[in-house]
C-alpha cells in the first residue's frame, strides 16, 4: 500500500465507523425489535383457530420470503409516492426490513413454541392458567431460550441487508463508502474497509449470542 | 366432592370411557387401576378437563358440568374446576426454567394474585413438607426423580385443591426413589386430602386407598373397598387382572 492509499484508508476510519454506529445499527436494531413482536404475533396467530388472520398471516409469510428484499425496499421507497405515499428513506427502510424480519422469524418462533412439551402446558393448565398466562409465563420464555440460535442468525443478516438501504439514499455505513469511493476512486480499498466494519459488528455480535445463551444455560442439564 | 354419571369419551372412532359411574367422598382416596389402555389416565384427565368428555355429568367439589355432544363448556367454568384440582403427572412437568420455590409459587402469583411475599413464605411451608427445603433454590435438572416429583406434589398443592390427581407419580422413578414419594402421598392422605390416584403399586393401592376402581376396556369392572376388590371378587377377569400383576412382582 503506498502513502496515498494509506491516508485514504485511515481517513476513512472515522466516518465508516460513525455511520455504521449511528446509521447501520440503530437501523438494524430498531427493525429487528419490531420486526421480532411482528414474528411473535405471526407465529401466535398462525398458531391459533382463526381462520382469516391465519390466512392473512400465511400470506404475509408467503409474500415477503418469496420475493427479493431489494425488490421490496424499492417499492416501498419509490413505488409508493405514486400512490400519495412519500416516505423518509430511514422509515422506508425500518418498514422494509421489520417486515422482513418478522415473516422469516415468526417460523423460528413457531418452531420454538411446538417445540415445547404438551406436558408444560398441561401443568400450566393444571394450576388454573389461562391459554395466555401458560403462554406468557411458562411456554414463551422457553421457547425464548430454543430460538436465541437462530435469532441471533438473523439479527446478524440483518445487520448486513441494513447495506441494501443504501438502494434507497439510506446514508448507513456501506452508502458512506460509496460516497468515499466517488471522491478518492479507490473502490477495493474502500469497499473492503467497510466489509472488515461489517465483520466486526457481527464479530461483536457472535460474542453477544454466546453471552446470552450462558445466561440461559442457567437451568439447562448439560 | 366429586361425582361423575355416565361419562363418554371418545377419541375418533375409538371409545376410551363407556360409561363411568363414580362417587368419592370428601377426605377419601379413590385408587384406579385396571390394565394398560383401559381408559385410566383418559379418566383422570377428565377431572380436571385436559380432557373434555363428549357425554356425562361431572360434579367437583360443588361445580357441576353437563357434558354433550358440541355443548361449548364456558371458558370461566373451566378455569373454576382447574382450580379446585390439583394434578401430578408421571413425568413431573415442572417448569424447567424455575426454581423448585419458583414452581411451586408460579400457580399462586399468576392464578390466585397473591403477593410475592405470601406466595413464598407458602411455597417454603410446603416445600419443608415434601422434605425439600433445602431444595428450594435448585432448578429441576438439579434434583432427582423422586425430589422433581415432591415438587411437583408441593406445586399442585400451592393452590389449594379441594382434589389431588395423581397419573401413576412414581412409574418413572429408580425403585429406590419411589418409597419418599408415596410417603408424601401417604401423609396426604392421613391429613385427610381427596385424592385420585392412578397406580400399580398394588400394596400402596391397598394401604392408602378408601375405594378401589378396577377400569378394564372402558368400563368399571369393579369397586369397592380394597378388601372387596383385592381380596373378594369373584370376577374371573379382575382376579385374572390382579394374578398376573402378583405373577409381575415375583
Ligand atoms: N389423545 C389421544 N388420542 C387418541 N387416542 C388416545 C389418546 N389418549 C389415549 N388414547 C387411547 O385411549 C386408550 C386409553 O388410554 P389411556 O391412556 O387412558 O389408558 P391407561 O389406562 O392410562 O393406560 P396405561 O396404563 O398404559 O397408562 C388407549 O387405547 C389409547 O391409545
Ligand atoms: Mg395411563
Amino acid at each position: 500500500m503506498d502513502d496515498r492509499k494509506l491516508q485514504i484508508f485511515m481517513d476513512s476510519l472515522l466516518p465508516l465507523f460513525k455511520a455504521g454506529v449511528a446509521y447501520t445499527i440503530p437501523l438494524a436494531l430498531v427493525s429487528f425489535v419490531l420486526g421480532l413482536l411482528l414474528a411473535v404475533a405471526t407465529a401466535l396467530v398462525r398458531l391459533s383457530s382463526w381462520r382469516i388472520p391465519e390466512l392473512i398471516a400465511r400470506f404475509y409469510v408467503w409474500i415477503i420470503r418469496g420475493t427479493p428484499l431489494l425488490v421490496q425496499l424499492f417499492i416501498i421507497f419509490y413505488g409508493l409516492p405514486s400512490a400519495g405515499i412519500v416516505l423518509d428513506p430511514f422509515i422506508a427502510a425500518v418498514i422494509g426490513f421489520t417486515l422482513s424480519v418478522g415473516a422469516y422469524s415468526s417460523e423460528i418462533v413457531r418452531a420454538a413454541i411446538l417445540s415445547i412439551p404438551k406436558g408444560q402446558w398441561e401443568a400450566a393448565y393444571s394450576v388454573g392458567m389461562t391459554r395466555g398466562q401458560a403462554l406468557r409465563r411458562i411456554i414463551l420464555p422457553q421457547a425464548a431460550r430454543v430460538s436465541v440460535p437462530p435469532l441471533a442468525n438473523s439479527f446478524i443478516s440483518l445487520v448486513k441487508d441494513t447495506s441494501l438501504a443504501a438502494g434507497i439514499t439510506y446514508v448507513e455505513m456501506f452508502r458512506t463508502a460509496q460516497q468515499i469511493t466517488a471522491t478518492t476512486y479507490e473502490p477495493l480499498l474502500l469497499y473492503s474497509e467497510a466489509a472488515l466494519f461489517y465483520l466486526l459488528f457481527c464479530s461483536v455480535l457472535s460474542g453477544l449470542q454466546n453471552v446470552l445463551e450462558k445466561r440461559f444455560d442457567r437451568y439447562t442439564a448439560r | 366432592m366429586i361425582e361423575i354419571r355416565d361419562l363418554h369419551k371418545s377419541f375418533g372412532p375409538l371409545e376410551v370411557l363407556k360409561g363411568i359411574n363414580l362417587r368419592l367422598e370428601h377426605g377419601k382416596v379413590l385408587v384406579i387401576i385396571g390394565p394398560s389402555g383401559s381408559g385410566k389416565t383418559t379418566l383422570l384427565r377428565c377431572f380436571n378437563l385436559l380432557e373434555l368428555p363428549d357425554q356425562g355429568i361431572l360434579t367437583v367439589a360443588g361445580t357441576e358440568i353437563r357434558f354433550a355432544e358440541k355443548a361449548k363448556i364456558p371458558r370461566k367454568t373451566v378455569l373454576g374446576l382447574r382450580q379446585k384440582t390439583g394434578m401430578v403427572f408421571q413425568s413431573y412437568n415442572l417448569f424447567p426454567h424455575m426454581t423448585a420455590l419458583g414452581n411451586v409459587m408460579e400457580g399462586q402469583i399468576t392464578v390466585q394474585r397473591r403477593s410475592r411475599e405470601e406466595a413464598r413464605s407458602r411455597g417454603l411451608e410446603l416445600l419443608g413438607k415434601v422434605g425439600l427445603s433445602d431444595k428450594a433454590e435448585a432448578y429441576p435438572h438439579q434434583l432427582s426423580g423422586g425430589q422433581q416429583q415432591r415438587v411437583a406434589i408441593a406445586r399442585a398443592m400451592a393452590v389449594e385443591p379441594e382434589v389431588l390427581l395423581f397419573d401413576e407419580p412414581t412409574s418413572a422413578l429408580d425403585p429406590e426413589l419411589v418409597g419418599e414419594v408415596l410417603k408424601v402421598i401417604r401423609q396426604l392422605a392421613s391429613e385427610g386430602m381427596t385424592m385420585v390416584i392412578v397406580t400399580h403399586e398394588m400394596k400402596f393401592a391397598a394401604d392408602v386407598a378408601d375405594l378401589i376402581v378396577l377400569m378394564d376396556q372402558g368400563f368399571i369392572l369393579e369397586q369397592g373397598s380394597p378388601q372387596q376388590v383385592l381380596k373378594q371378587s369373584q370376577n374371573p377377569r379382575v382376579r385374572q387382572f390382579l394374578n398376573r400383576l402378583s405373577g409381575d412382582e415375583q
